[in-house]
């Protein structure tokens, strides 16, 4: 009996506190994000109901969300069908034991480990048209006279491609290693006594037994293009163009600088509505497509 | 027949992977040796080595050392670690603890409700943190005005002065943030984890009379972890790199990040071009992480790939 009851205050002293924190800080903001989107605030006077006008106006052709929605595609889609492939064939590579596997697999990681902030800065110094600009250096030695200007709005996005592939490949390269070890040594040694050369292996086995995996990445890569903010914010120096936004700088200027809380909330709504269904359909693909071994 | 095609193939391969890592460290050794240069030699070499490595000699080093001062104590590098060092450092602390007591909880009771709360755990996992950023800056200035108005009175009372109550732009609402943000994520790594353990041992140790609270932090707490080490890797690098919260919640320069400091830096960057301050403040925040990388890579790589495969 006593024991009982003590276990009922062990369960409510050791998981009242994170639940609350987590109702608290999380899933009650979360709630009120739908509220205030439905609203025109300007963050300091009483918020006025508008029902879903914000939306209207974010979904009206050619408005400065359906762009950033646009780049933040730009930026999923871009670097992710070079990150893969190559991604691959690096873990592929290194799972087949190449030459300094190890070393390869321990400094393709390096960059994932440094903030977002750091490899913009990074970046900037190397489009940098001034003395220091790596690249502009390169051009020079080929003849160029004139410094390129890599970094201008109206086409930032395209020198974020190199520095998103750079960041990213080592992750995906680790994930689809750690998968590809998973694989048991039995399957490519039937494969080999059946006459199945390597490039069938990895087409016929190793592919396919990397489905979830594959299906998991890509939802990263699709969640990390949604989410989209640190290397726009700092490479415009917090004043991104509409050539520029992604949804999560729109969200961030229109609240924050134009004190649109409303609008700004609805942008944030519009996002995780993205991020919810990029996740649901992949789990749908996982599931169904589940092969077991 | 086959042989010299495949040892072509080979090679290229070889090449292929070589030029990449040049790719990939070359920027960062860039970096690393440009920060020992004063910006006038910066300009007038861009890539050649330091006269500190070429011909040493204490004038040289000296500019390797006024980067570094300039950087640490004049634009405050110093003072963002710290920063850095303790948020990240409480909130991983109060992450863990909270994690573990909600997992274990979660993992090895039959309760009413067990489920709903596991779930409720989950949704966060789907939640981005950008949906929540906005209602909780306001709800943070609410907060903070309802528990001055509670405390202030009394406080005044006591005769110990006014005290405002304020979670935005302070390091405890920060931390609040990020522990509340990460334990979805460590609930639902932990919770798989702590469901693999022995049963027998809680039942053993109860036997022996200890309660249930001596049972956890003396025998299934040191039994968690492998798991809490995995969650406290991927947790750490998440919140020691993050910007966007930093951004909205600290204003003060008193209590940055590095994050935030190094985006200030190359905020200064666009009209003060004292690049060997830039390249050093580079270092400050660059090399750390990577020595903890190389001293952990193998533990790190799994806790990441782990993280990501159950997120």
């Amino acid at each position: 009996m006593k024991r009982g009851r003590e276990q009922k205050l062990f369960i409510l002293t050791f998981l009242g506190p994170p639940l609350a924190l987590y109702a608290v800080f999380v899933l009650l903001p979360a709630f009120n994000a739908f509220r205030y989107s439905l609203t025109r605030w300007d963050g300091l006077s009483a918020p006025v109901w508008i029902g879903l006008s914000n939306f209207h106006k974010i979904l009206t052709s050619g408005s400065t969300f359906l762009k950033a929605i646009e780049h933040n595609l730009f930026l999923t889609f871009v670097p992710g069908l070079i990150i893969l492939p190559l991604a691959l064939f690096f873990a592929y590579n290194i799972h087949q034991r190449v030459f300094g596997a190890r070393l390869f697999r321990i400094t393709f990681f390096f960059p994932n480990v440094i903030s977002s902030v750091a490899i913009a800065l990074l970046w900037i110094l190397i489009y940098s048209t001034t003395n220091v600009g790596l690249l502009n250096n390169l051009l020079k030695m080929f003849g160029y006279r004139h410094p390129y200007a890599f970094t201008a709005s109206d086409h930032l996005l395209w020198a974020i491609v190199p520095m998103i592939v750079w960041t990213a490949t080592g992750f995906y390269m680790v994930l689809f290693l750690a998968s590809m070890e998973n694989i048991p040594e039995t399957f490519y040694e039937a494969a080999r006594l059946d006459g199945a050369t390597p490039s069938h292996q990895f087409w016929h086995i190793t592919l396919p037994l990397m489905w979830d995996v594959l299906t998991t990445g890509v939802v990263f890569l699709v969640v990390g293009g949604l989410k989209f903010f640190d290397a726009i914010w700092v490479m415009e120096n917090g004043h991104p163009t509409p050539d520029t936004h992604t949804m999560a700088t729109l969200m961030y200027s229109e609240v924050f600088q134009e004190y649109n809380v409303g609008y700004g909330t609805a942008v944030s709504v519009m996002l995780f509505l993205f991020v919810l269904a990029a996740t649901l359909i992949s789990l749908r693909l996982m599931r169904r497509e589940r092969l077991e071994y | 027949m086959a042989a010299p095609f495949s040892k072509l193939t080979k090679g290229l391969k070889i090449a292929f992977l070589t030029a990449y890592l040049v790719t990939v460290v070359f920027p960062m050794i860039w970096v690393l040796y440009t920060s020992a240069k004063n910006t006038q030699e910066i300009y007038r070499s861009p890539f050649g080595l330091p006269k500190f490595i070429t011909s040493p000699s204490r004038r040289h080093i000296k500019s390797l050392i006024t980067n570094y001062r300039k950087a640490w104590v004049d634009s405050h590098f110093g003072r963002y670690f710290f920063n850095s060092i303790y948020v990240v450092g409480v909130s991983l602390a109060l992450i863990l603890l909270l994690g573990c007591m909600a997992a274990y909880v979660l993992a090895r009771f039959e309760f009413w409700g067990r489920n709903a709360i596991y779930l409720l755990f989950l949704c966060g996992l789907l939640i981005p943190m950008q949906l929540v950023l906005i209602p909780l800056f306001f709800q943070f200035t609410d907060m903070g005005n309802w528990l001055t108005n509670l405390f202030a009175p009394p406080v005044r009372a006591l005769g110990l002065g006014e005290l405002t109550i304020s979670l935005q732009n302070s390091h405890a609402g920060l931390i609040l943030i990020y522990v509340s943000a990460s334990l979805p994520f460590t609930v639902f790594v932990l919770t798989a984890f702590f469901r693999t353990l022995p049963g027998e041992l809680r039942e053993a140790a109860m036997l022996d009379g200890a309660s249930e609270y001596r049972t956890f932090f003396s025998i299934m707490m040191p039994l968690g972890k492998p798991g809490i080490v995995t969650t406290a890797i991927f947790n750490f690098l998440g919140l020691w790199n993050e910007y966007l919260f930093a951004l909205v919640f600290l204003t003060s320069d008193r209590l940055k990040t590095l994050p935030l400091g190094i985006a200030s830096l190359s905020m200064q960057a666009q009209y003060r071009s004292d690049f060997g301050l830039l390249f050093a403040g580079l270092v400050i925040s660059m090399l750390p992480v990577l020595l903890v990388y190389i001293v952990l890579q193998e533990k790190l790589t799994k806790g990441i790939t782990i993280g990501a495969l159950k997120g």
